[in-house]
């Protein structure tokens, strides 16, 4: 019993000497640079409310803004929120706190799948965010066969010709059409690459553009078929209740932006605090809430909105959660042949 | 102003004399620039009052992204911002040319007054993007060395990139006035000061006003430079529209754009009433 006791008091007391020193660290400032558009204010609030922490937020437009800035000093933020292909460049560049987010105490809602990443083995370095895919938007009015499949694009069924939209994103393109001709993202094997290009050459003149937004299209019925990105697929739905989302069985993109804290952070503590926020299942549903993309923490159904929680664009079927992957950067060798034949695609 | 194909003679009766004031076609030429210039925005204006998210598709009138707008406390901050930036930079940028402007045309000729030239107007030859990178490199080692984040930053480099703009009206307007008005309030023993303040000032004004208005416009369009100088929580209403762009579009952006265009349709014709009824 007394022991008991001691070792209650000694935990309350322990309690209570982390709550101060959290609370004493934590009063201050947060400067968060993030893609526009992405960050819940509601979240915000929470978090400078829980934390008393006074929190800005900048906008960047690009993976390549944000790197450069970053990169060359003095730029007073603590945290960016990076894609997956450019994290070996930060981690790489030594743009990052070795935070250890895998060590943090919310680090046990991430769902498994997302807990090893390979451009940060054992996170510790990166707190998800949001992910998401790319794939192909169908209007199963127009082509009612089976639209998960990157042939969707390469190799267009009659219906679809002429009413095709590529988004113009070289590494995204040229991953899915060498899955598609049976090798690898990056290969530097010259027949796949050849095989890719032929197949990409006689497929344009199917397409209508290489362009992005998509939804005004078809809703007036201009485009009945888009690679394009999951979020965007699910809001076309909405307006275009006929509008599908196909999964490619050879492989599709996944990406996924992280929550990472920067090596000349000012506030590194209130960094961190956020860190093991956003890996909170209520805080990762305002994310999903928001951004209307999907989060990697387990129990954050419950609190997303019913359209999102449901959403087959949004929630990867079973099936073919494991055509998924992610694109790494090429090396310089293999991005020159990318980047002949994507302005070879582009003429 | 009236074109007139033929002018009265001091008796009153027409003359076929040829009018020099008038050049065929100009009229045409004129209504195709202007076409030109504005047709593009009148479906970004159209569109700003569609009742639905879509941003080409119509539905119906409403006022609800003017509305939206209006209430996105995020789009006040940064139009505010946008304002005051360009005002300043407007502002020093004015002062500064104005000064390059007399400078380089109130006194006599001097060796490598042309470089000046070039030098004046190199925002105008160089790419945005190597300004750009050039303050990106610069502003960081200050940053890094004063620890100062403020919206200083933006003013600097806006006031740097619009001095061309401001100049050229500027000088235009010193180089087409008469300088015998000067020279006549010299030899009345007038101190220089005196004759900048009570001649030159007065006669130079319209071509201030000019250059200041296209400062301020200039530096409230502008994106590349912002983008890479900014601060934290220094967004200007330009980044903050491309920061948009990524994710989904709503006629928000046309609801913006287009209160930002009456604005300054509204400032233009403002100043042209005044600057018109002053030569009157």
């Amino acid at each position: 019993m007394r022991q008991f006791k001691n070792s209650t008091i000694a935990c309350s007391v322990a309690a209570s000497m982390l709550l101060a020193s959290q609370g004493v660290s934590a009063a201050g400032e947060l400067n968060i640079y993030n893609w526009g558009d992405y960050t819940s204010p509601e979240l915000i609030t929470k978090f400078e409310q829980a934390y008393d922490v006074k929190v800005t937020i900048t906008d960047y437009d690009s993976n390549d803004t944000a790197l450069a800035k970053v990169k060359a000093g003095g730029h007073g933020f603590d945290i960016a929120v990076p894609s997956a292909n450019y994290m070996p460049i930060w981690i790489n560049d030594g743009l990052l706190l070795k935070t250890r987010p895998d060590q943090m105490s919310n680090f046990k809602n991430v769902m498994d799948e997302w807990t090893n990443p390979d451009w940060d083995p054992g996170r510790h370095y990166t707190a998800p965010w949001l992910w998401g895919s790319v794939g192909m938007v169908v209007n199963t009015d127009v082509y009612s066969g089976d639209i998960n499949t990157s042939a969707i694009f390469l190799e267009p069924p009659e219906e679809l010709v002429g009413k095709i939209n590529v988004a113009p994103e070289m590494g995204d393109i040229m991953g899915m059409t060498l899955y598609y001709v049976g090798s690898e993202p990056c290969t530097s094997d010259k027949a796949a690459l050849r095989r890719a290009r032929d197949l990409l050459v006689a497929a344009k003149p199917k397409w209508s553009s290489m362009g992005y937004s998509i939804k005004e299209q078809f809703a007036a019925g201009d485009m009945a078929a888009s690679v394009y990105w999951n979020g965007d697929a699910m809001r076309t739905r909405m307006e275009t209740p006929s509008v599908a989302y196909g999964y490619p069985k050879e492989g599709f993109v996944l990406w996924m932006d992280s929550v990472v804290v920067l090596k000349d952070a000012k506030n590194v503590e209130n960094a961190k605090l956020f860190q093991n926020f956003v890996m909170d299942p209520e805080n990762a549903a305002m994310l999903s809430n928001f951004a209307m993309y999907a989060n990697a923490i387990d129990g954050s159904a419950p609190f997303m909105l019913d359209i999102l929680a449901t959403a087959p664009e949004v929630q990867i079927p079973a099936e073919h959660i494991g055509n998924g992957r992610f694109i790494e950067m090429c090396s310089p060798e293999i991005n020159e042949l990318y980047t002949a034949i994507w302005t070879e695609l582009m003429k | 102003m009236a074109i007139k194909l033929f002018s009265k003679d001091p008796q009153g009766n027409l003359s076929e004399r040829f009018n020099v004031e008038y050049v065929p076609s100009f009229p045409t030429i004129a209504i195709v620039c202007m076409l030109l210039l504005y047709a593009p925005m009148a479906p970004l204006i159209f569109y700003s009052f569609n009742d639905s998210t879509l941003l080409s598709v119509w539905h119906g009138f409403s006022w609800q992204w003017y509305v939206a707008a209006w209430n996105n406390s995020q789009v006040q901050e940064v139009t505010l911002r946008s304002l005051t930036v360009a005002f300043q930079a407007a502002l020093f940028s004015t002062i500064l040319a104005t000064m390059a402007a007399l400078g380089t045309t109130r006194v006599k000729k001097y060796k490598g007054q042309s470089v000046i030239y070039a030098v004046i107007n190199q925002p105008l030859m160089v790419p945005e993007v190597v300004t750009a990178v050039a303050l990106l490199i610069l502003f960081a080692a200050i940053k890094t060395a004063t620890g100062y984040q403020g919206s200083a930053y933006l003013v600097l480099a806006h006031t740097a990139f619009c001095i061309p703009f401001a100049y050229l009206p500027i000088r235009a307007r010193l180089e087409g006035m008469n300088l015998s008005l000067e020279s006549a309030a010299e030899d009345l023993y007038a101190s220089p000061w005196r004759v900048f303040r009570r001649v030159t000032f007065p006669l130079l004004l319209p071509g201030i006003m000019a250059g200041a208005m296209l400062a301020f416009v200039i530096s409230l369009d502008d994106v590349v430079i912002t983008e890479f100088v900014k601060t934290p929580g220094k967004d200007t209403l330009p980044t903050y529209m491309l920061g948009q762009l990524r994710r989904e579009l709503t006629p928000e952006i046309n609801a913006i754009s287009s209160a930002l265009f009456a604005v300054s349709v509204i400032l233009v014709g403002l100043m042209f009433l005044i600057s018109n009824k002053k030569q009157r």
